[in-house]
């Protein structure tokens, strides 16, 4: 399709500041932001073979999972609990804060789960129904939110993203538009994916997972992604809205964009020109020359198709900058966390930057000429740039750039 | 279609430039079939109401370059791909193999991706699943109006095609589906 003209983006002098106050998450590396940091510091990924469920029937079998069968509404309950609460909301703050939800569907719905007394583990799913009910049931994932919802104590009537790979990111880009347009004063984005074995079986029917049991971004050799687990909350909010209160604000969204290819059901446009639009898109929110990014957390599937179209859409949104900024795929460490992945690398992107450290990339082998990127291999080098950019792209030819500050 | 649905505020601040649904007549039994689409009716559901919504405003494939470059693509459902997530877990609860076709069909940006690939829609591309109740195609298509709204104001689209499907609750309900495509007021004045 033809190059449509640049996107109009609502710029910054004419509207507010947008902050984030409270950021929790849960990975493989376990519960909490220091887990998170410490693991994605120490370089080592967090894949193993798969545990939680039965994967003898499968082409790979491994992936970035917790411990034991973690139960995806509890973790959700946790990490928005923990951000509201680092960004001092009262109850009464929290009642008129609407939740955006980025999830798959209710893992619940067409099985039950058996835990045993301690909660740790968990006997082969069951059926819940007989297969006509099964199909009454549907996704269930809007009642799913509104259950969140309810039980974090966040406003009624939650909005659900179930837009693949980049449902989190556009939850947070549209949470960063309400508030700067002055929607809204805050917004509570979350998002959840647990390893399941459904989506498992999906990938490794449809060959996307790495047969060689490592994720390698940007990486010549590269065969595919890993799944890993990854539940993440953050309080979106006005800095206004943060000062009042006193909130210490821990990074600042400075731009956001979304942009489609128009090219293909599944894969990406190999020129990169959606995701390009996105990452101008968020530039120019942000009132950025590329010059200014000093770190890209990366989409970096692995997947070969993939990376080379997220280099290409870099040297085309960046410019010469492309082949000098550090980048890294924070999916090589955490792994893929599907829905809920955005906002794991969003958070691991503060993190990081907030510790003047920047994250790995790991799982390189050797340079691919179609990647002409500088990737951030060995240790985790000691810096401390002012701006970062995350980006996310997924089927459906979706795309998505935050900009963000600490 | 009536006049009305033509020039209805279908949200404020949006107008309405085309509308279809599903089903239209009594011939509307079952949507044509979708190429790397199998077993559920999702899917060929958006494929058919984006098609007859957009032919209404383009005669054929592409949108003119000047608009579909900037048109997101939104689809809304409460039911999501209802049949398509049953069949996974039961295929993998019988330890059958699956078919990679619903490795692609198992999240409903594919056939999102279907739609903008079509006609050349290269807005934003997102998926929404309200909660759902009495009425959930007006729900998924008040939900999915209000998020055009916000990508329009905010700037990274100038129009959207909002589509809403429902698989049927039961073997006696239908499946419904609608597409309506809407730009700002404001740019239609």
């Amino acid at each position: 399709m033809t190059e449509p003209r640049p996107a109009a983006a609502s710029r910054r002098h004419d509207r507010r500041q947008v902050v984030l106050t409270g950021l929790s998450a849960v990975s493989a590396y376990g519960r909490g932001n220091q887990a998170l940091l410490d693991g994605v510091l120490a370089g080592r990924p967090a894949f193993a073979p798969v545990t939680r469920f039965d994967v003898s029937g499968r082409r790979v079998r491994v992936g970035a999972l917790l411990p034991g069968a973690p139960s995806l509404l509890d973790e959700l309950l946790s990490v928005v609990a923990d951000a509201c609460a680092q960004a001092g909301l009262s109850a009464t703050d929290r009642e008129s804060t609407r939740l955006l939800l980025a999830v798959h569907g209710d893992p619940d719905r067409l099985r039950t789960t058996e835990r045993t007394a301690d909660g740790t583990a968990r006997v082969p799913a069951m059926r819940q129904a007989p297969d006509d009910v099964e199909r009454r049931a549907g996704h269930g994932t809007g009642a799913f939110a509104a259950t969140v919802a309810a039980k974090a104590g966040l406003a009624t009537g939650p909005r659900t993203y179930t837009s693949a790979c980049v449902a989190a990111s556009t939850a947070v880009a549209d949470a960063a538009a309400m508030v700067a347009a002055g929607d809204a004063e805050r917004l509570v984005v979350a998002a959840g994916y647990l390893v399941d074995p459904d989506q498992f079986a999906l990938f490794d029917a449809g060959r996307a997972l790495a047969a060689d049991g490592a994720v390698r971004p940007f990486s010549a050799g590269r065969q595919g992604l890993l799944l890993g687990d990854g539940v993440a909350a953050v309080v979106v909010e006005s800095d206004e809205a943060a000062r009042v209160r006193g909130a210490q604000v821990l990074a600042a969204v400075h731009g956001w964009g979304r942009a489609g290819d128009g090219h293909h059901v599944v894969q990406p446009r190999p020129d990169g020109a959606g995701l390009a639009r996105a990452i101008g898109a968020a530039l120019d929110r942000a009132g950025f020359a590329p010059e200014e990014i000093g770190y890209v957390n990366a989409h970096g599937s692995g997947s070969a198709q993939s990376d080379a179209a997220e280099a290409a859409a870099l040297l085309r949104a960046l410019g010469p900058h492309a082949r000098t900024v550090p980048v890294s795929s924070t999916k090589s460490l955490h792994g893929q966390a599907l829905e809920a992945s955005p906002l794991l690398e969003l958070v691991t992107t503060v993190l990081t930057l907030r510790a003047g450290r920047l994250p790995v990339n790991a799982g390189f082998l050797e340079p691919d000429p179609e990647c002409p990127l500088r990737l951030i291999t060995g240790e985790p080098p000691q810096a401390r740039p002012a701006y970062a950019l995350s980006l996310n792209a997924a089927f459906g030819g979706a795309n998505t750039a935050l900009v963000v500050g600490v | 279609m009536s006049e009305q649905t033509l020039t209805a505020a279908v949200h404020p601040g949006l107008t309405e430039l085309a509308r279809a649904s599903w089903p239209e007549s009594t011939a509307d039994a079952e949507p044509p079939q979708l190429s790397g689409f199998v077993l559920s009716s999702f899917s060929p559901l958006v494929a058919e109401v984006a098609r007859r919504c957009l032919t209404r405003v383009y005669g054929q494939p592409p949108a003119d370059p000047a608009r579909g470059g900037r048109t997101a693509v939104i689809i809304s459902s409460c039911s999501g791909d209802a049949v398509t997530a049953a069949e996974v877990a039961r295929a993998v609860d019988a330890g059958r193999r699956l078919g990679p076709l619903l490795f692609f069909q198992a999240v409903p940006n594919a056939v999102a991706g279907y739609v903008a690939a079509r006609w050349e829609l290269g807005g934003p591309v997102v998926s929404l699943s309200p909660e759902g109740g009495a009425d959930p195609v007006g729900e998924s298509l008040a939900e999915g109006l209000a998020l055009a709204s916000l990508l329009i104001r905010d700037g990274d689209a100038d129009e959207a095609l909002v589509i809403v499907a429902e698989q049927a609750a039961d073997d006696g309900g239908r499946d419904r589906a609608l597409a309506v495509l809407v730009r700002s007021t404001e740019r239609t004045e």
